[in-house]
Order: structure tokens, then C-alpha cells, then sequence
């Protein structure tokens, strides 16, 4: 018996929400996370050897789904904030907030995208190479500047949202917290 | 001169609704730059250096990990056979409904690690139940609320994984072992005040005419989910497994008790449950990143010194200043949800732990039990957020019946401050 409530009508389907780029990205970090993990479990009750130094892959896949998934987040305006002083407040204080929460996300982002692309640029200019694998760093952390830069973006849309009008009153910008119990 | 600045425009910017890590990395980047004139780019190129540290750490990878495996279980329908099995050990009555609703939480939150998936989970069942058994919908919210509290405490648990990447000598395996006898004592502490509140107030008067499930067919059907944290903490008692690939061994068990057991997960549902378990755990760690920006500028510029000082010089000793700790993280805890609250103040509380010579897997639940306090006291708490929207209740109406849970609740963290061995018994004989 299916646990979760099913819709009025059967035959309409779920709204399905737009898959963002960024998502995508997330997603397969995470399942290559899963099986990377798991593969070496398996491997070392079965055989004697370790493939351990996979650790500083999953490392970096770690960081790359995080910043994916930020912007994603960023995009839905799910980042976890203090609302107190939203959901108390009117429609003009409302939309203030929202403007000041976008428009210093996308600065900071942007700052923080071009610091980091310089540490990257260090990493490739002086040829820096990963511990375990030996492979050039700036591989793995090639990614943060770009996704950080995807996260100012999102924002700014969030901004421009807020721009063109007030947000609307059920319009509250919360974290996810797991299944959404009216159904998607 | 920049310890105002980096405090001031940190609480201001969260305070106005900015994210809280965006506050975090303002403030920290910011203050890194007003410490460095002298230094090329001001050495805020310390600022992606420590957000790449702060994330990029092997024993981290747990938390992603428990993350899916929660939206998994979310989805596997175990929560509703549990239901089932409880309310077939506790048979019907008036104030029994309340009982399965925390003892249901207590068992997913051997499988799920945070707060609110679990309110969802539970609430998701017991909400509908309990109003057909003539509970109260913001009694019910109160208790769905107050008993995915007890989720932060019973491993594998969010808060822990992020607590021991943050604090030297404090490893997960000791603290989620740490958390058990406190969890169950939060537990106790619900189901006490939850069954007197029904009995006095004549609550759930339809519950006796209830059908009782069978005892045995409903325990074979929530065999699956009831294995699942004993396959978890098992395996890593035994050695089998360390905190992160037992998470990954989870996701495998849960997914094949989803699709194939209960079959309650398709194909196309993966998706979402990814999707799901990727937002989450990329909201808690971008936090954490740059959450150690702001951890780095406190800790070389000793910004934390003179609050740790001032605390000192307040000379209420080791008991008084836990107290003073205490309602603090209380307050805040209202406002902020538990993890979040554990990655901005603990560069400020690791100095007064050294101070005292707290035990760190003892201040550790300590510090869990008071965040888990605050994701159900009103006005702002995140599980009985999600409770109270499944319930269709405004969090105002749940005031006069969660107080109550919440005076116990405290009550049993009183309990922890006061005999740390609760807390320190399991681990120690465990030898972690």
C-alpha cells in the first residue's frame, strides 16, 4: 500500500518540477559518491587490496556536489536563513528583505568566485599535484569558481524576481526538510 | 575594533534574513582583509582555501551519505509498518497513539539523521491517525514535533557527524554511541507528559474502538525497517563498517526494501530521492564551508578571547557557566536550527570547553540535547514546522500542549549536565 497520499485525480499527472543543470550535476556526484563507497567496501571484504586512494576523488566530488547543489538551491531560494523577520513582516518589508538577502548573495558569490578561481590559477600555474593520484589539483578544483559563479547567478534571477514585483505571500524561502508531505 | 566588525555584520545580515552562510562569509572575509592590509589581496585568498578545507574531509562524506539514506527511508514505507507494529504492542486505549508516535520516531531515528525528514515521516502517518482517534491536531503536531527531536540524539544522527568534524577528539563512533542512553531518555521524557496530557484532558476517546493489528503478521511486516538500525549500528560496532559505508550499505538495504520489499519506491521516484538528498546535504555543507572561513578568522586573530574571558571572569565555575550555556543555546535554538547553530558557535565554545575541562562527546550531546530542544519550541522550530504544516495548524495553537514537552524534554537534559556518565557509559564501555 503506497504510504504516500495519492492525487485527487489519477489520471493527472504530478506536477514535475524543471530540472536545473546544476541539479544534474549534483545528482551524479552523489550516485558516483554511493557506488564509489560501496565499491570499496565490496572490494576489500573480497579481495585483499584497497583502492583507498579513490578517497581524495570522492573528496572532491563531495565538494563539487555541495556548490552544485548550492545553486540549485540558490535557484529554489532554499538556503538556510533566520525568517524570523520575514514571515512577520509586510508585503514592502517582505520584498526589501528578499532584494538585501539576493543582492548580497550574488556579490558575495561573485567575490568569492573570483578569489577562488585565483587559487586555482596558483594551483595550475605552479603544477600542483593531488597526494594520493598524483594528478595536477586544479582536476578537482576547477569546479567551486564555476559553480560559485552559477550560485551569483541564480541569485541575481532570485533579485530580479524580487524586482519586478512583491514576492508572492506564500512565497517563504525555507530549507528543504525532506519529503514534502502534500505531494509533489 | 575587528571583532565588531566581523560580529556585527555577521548577526546583522543573518538577522535581516541573509543565508547564514553568506553572513558567515561576509563576515569572515571581510575581517581576514581588515587583519592583512599589508598582505597581497588583502590574504583573503584564505577564504576558498578554508572553504575547501572545511569541506573537503573524508569523514564528512558520512553526512551526504545519511542524508539519502533518510529521504530513502522516508519513502520506503517503513514508517507506516512500524506504526502498525507499535500500536500492536501497545494495544488501543486513550493516550496510546501519542506513546507509538514517539516510540515510531525513536526507530527511524536509528535510520534517519535529521530533525525534520523524520517529523515528516512520522507526521505523515500519525498526524492523519491520531485526528481519526479524536486527538486534538495541535497536540498532535506538538508530539510528532517534539518526538523527531529525539533524531538528532539516536544515531546516525546529522548533528553528531558535523559536531565531531568540527571538534578535535570527539570521533562519530563515540558519539553516536554517546547519544543513545540520552535519546531514549529524551524519548521517555515526551512519552510522559504526551500519555498524562491525554489522560487528563480525556484526549483520543475513539482510539479504544479502533482496530488493534496483529501482533505477529505486523512484526514480520516491519521487520525491514526495524533491521535497518541494527544492520547500521551493528555493523559499525562490529567493526564491519566505518560511519560512511554504512550509510552506503543502508542506502543499498533501503533501496531494496523500497523496490523490491514494500515496493513502494519506482524507478522515477530515484530521482527526487537524489535530488532531495543532494539539497539538503548541499545546504548543511556550504554552511560548513564557509562557516570555516569565519572559524579561521576567529581562531588566528583570537577574536574569541575576550568573549572566552569574560565568561571566565564571570566566576560561576564550571556548573554556572553550563547553565549560562545552556539557556543561551536555548534561545538561539529557537531561531536557528541545530546544525547550523553547531557551525557558528562552536569556534567559540571549543575555548570554553578546553577552559573547563569539559568532556567533548559528553559537551557534544549535551550541546545536541539543547539544539533538539529548540526544533520544537515556538516560535520558530523546525520540526514542528513541518509538523504543524501537515497537521494544518498555525505554530501559535500548539503553545499550550508542546510547552509541556518542552519543560521534560529540558528536564532530561538537566539530567545529562548533571550525570555525564548517561551520556559517557556507553561509549567508554564500548571502548570508543
Amino acid at each position: 500500500m503506497p504510504d504516500r497520499p495519492e492525487p485527487a485525480e489519477p489520471a493527472a499527472p504530478r506536477p514535475r518540477r524543471r530540472v536545473l543543470p546544476e541539479e544534474v550535476i549534483a545528482v551524479v556526484c552523489m550516485a558516483v559518491l554511493a557506488l564509489l563507497t560501496l565499491a570499496n567496501v565490496v572490494v576489500r571484504y573480497l579481495t585483499d587490496r584497497s583502492f583507498a586512494s579513490t578517497e581524495e576523488v570522492s573528496i572532491a566530488l563531495m565538494v563539487i556536489m555541495t556548490v552544485a547543489g548550492a545553486s540549485a538551491a540558490a535557484a529554489r531560494d532554499r538556503h538556510i536563513r533566520i525568517q524570523y523577520l520575514y514571515e512577520t513582516g509586510t508585503a514592502r518589508r517582505r520584498h526589501r528583505l528578499a532584494l538585501l538577502s539576493a543582492v548580497s548573495t550574488a556579490v558575495f558569490f561573485v567575490v568569492f568566485a573570483l578569489l577562488s578561481a585565483r587559487v586555482v590559477w596558483d594551483e595550475y600555474r605552479y603544477q600542483e599535484t593531488s597526494m594520493a593520484l598524483g594528478v595536477p589539483r586544479w582536476w578537482y578544483t576547477v569546479w567551486v569558481p564555476a559553480l560559485c559563479l552559477a550560485i551569483a547567478a541564480r541569485a541575481v534571477g532570485v533579485a530580479r524576481r524580487a524586482l519586478r514585483g512583491p514576492m508572492p505571500p506564500d512565497h517563504v524561502p525555507a530549507p528543504p526538510v525532506g519529503q514534502d508531505p502534500a505531494g509533489r | 575594533m575587528i571583532a565588531a566588525v566581523l560580529f556585527l555584520l555577521f548577526f546583522g545580515l543573518m538577522f535581516l534574513g541573509v543565508p547564514i552562510g553568506v553572513a558567515l562569509g561576509v563576515g569572515g572575509a571581510i575581517a581576514i582583509a581588515l587583519h592583512n592590509p599589508e598582505t597581497m589581496l588583502w590574504g583573503t585568498l584564505a577564504a576558498p582555501q578554508n572553504f575547501y578545507a572545511g569541506i573537503a574531509k573524508y569523514p564528512l562524506l558520512a553526512l551526504p551519505m545519511f542524508v539519502l539514506v533518510g529521504c530513502i527511508f522516508d519513502r520506503s514505507g517503513v514508517a507506516r509498518r512500524m506504526v502498525d507494529f507499535a500500536i500492536a504492542c501497545t494495544g488501543r486505549g486513550p493516550g496510546m497513539l501519542p506513546v507509538v508516535a514517539v516510540l515510531v520516531a525513536m526507530a527511524l531515528g536509528g535510520i534517519s539523521g535529521s530533525g525534520p525528514a523524520n517529523a515528516a515521516a512520522v507526521g505523515g502517518v500519525m498526524i492523519a491517525a491520531m485526528a481519526r482517534a479524536g486527538y486534538p491536531a495541535p497536540f498532535s503536531a506538538s508530539v510528532v514535533g517534539g518526538a523527531a527531536a529525539t533524531d538528532v540524539l539516536i544515531p546516525p544522527s546529522i548533528a553528531f557527524i558535523v559536531y565531531s568534524v568540527m571538534v578535535p577528539g570527539a570521533s562519530v563512533p563515540a558519539l553516536f554511541s554517546a547519544g543513545i542512553l540520552p535519546g531514549v531518555l529524551a524519548g521517555l521524557a515526551l512519552i510522559v507528559p504526551a500519555y498524562w496530557l491525554s489522560r487528563l484532558h480525556g484526549l483520543g476517546g475513539a482510539e479504544r474502538e479502533l482496530p488493534r493489528p496483529p501482533f505477529w503478521r505486523s512484526l514480520r511486516e516491519a521487520s525491514w525497517g526495524l533491521a535497518a538500525p541494527v544492520l547500521i549500528l551493528g555493523g559499525m560496532r562490529a567493526g564491519w563498517f566505518t560511519p560512511t559505508e554504512a550509510a552506503v550499505v543502508a542506502v543499498v538495504y533501503g533501496l531494496f526494501v523500497g523496490m523490491v520489499v514494500h515496493r513502494t519506491i519506482g524507478p522515477r521516484d530515484l530521482w527526487d530521492i537524489f535530488r532531495e538528498a543532494t539539497e539538503i546535504s548541499a545546504v548543511i555543507m556550504l554552511v560548513l564551508g564557509l562557516a570555516a572561513i569565519f572559524a579561521y578568522s576567529v581562531a588566528t586573530q583570537g577574536l574569541a578571547d575576550p568573549l572566552v574571558d569574560a565568561i571566565r571572569d564571570l566566576g560561576l565555575g564550571s556548573a554556572g557557566t553550563l547553565l549560562l550555556l545552556g539557556v543561551l543555546i536555548l534561545v538561539v535554538g529557537m531561531f536557528l536550527d541545530g546544525v547550523s547553530i553547531f557551525m557558528i558557535f562552536l569556534p567559540l565554545l571549543i575555548p570554553l570547553m578546553r577552559l573547563f575541562d569539559w568532556d567533548p562527546v559528553w559537551f557534544g550531546v549535551l550541546l545536541t540535547m539543547l539544539v533538539a530542544v529548540g526544533q520544537f519550541t515556538p516560535p520558530m522550530a523546525v520540526n514542528l514546522m513541518v509538523a504543524c504544516r501537515i497537521a494544518g495548524v498555525r505554530i501559535e495553537q500548539t503553545v499550550p500542549w508542546v510547552g509541556w514537552l518542552v519543560v521534560s524534554f529540558v528536564a532530561a537534559t538537566l539530567l545529562v549536565a548533571f550525570f555525564p556518565g548517561l551520556a559517557l557509559w556507553l561509549p567508554r564501555a564500548l571502548g570508543y
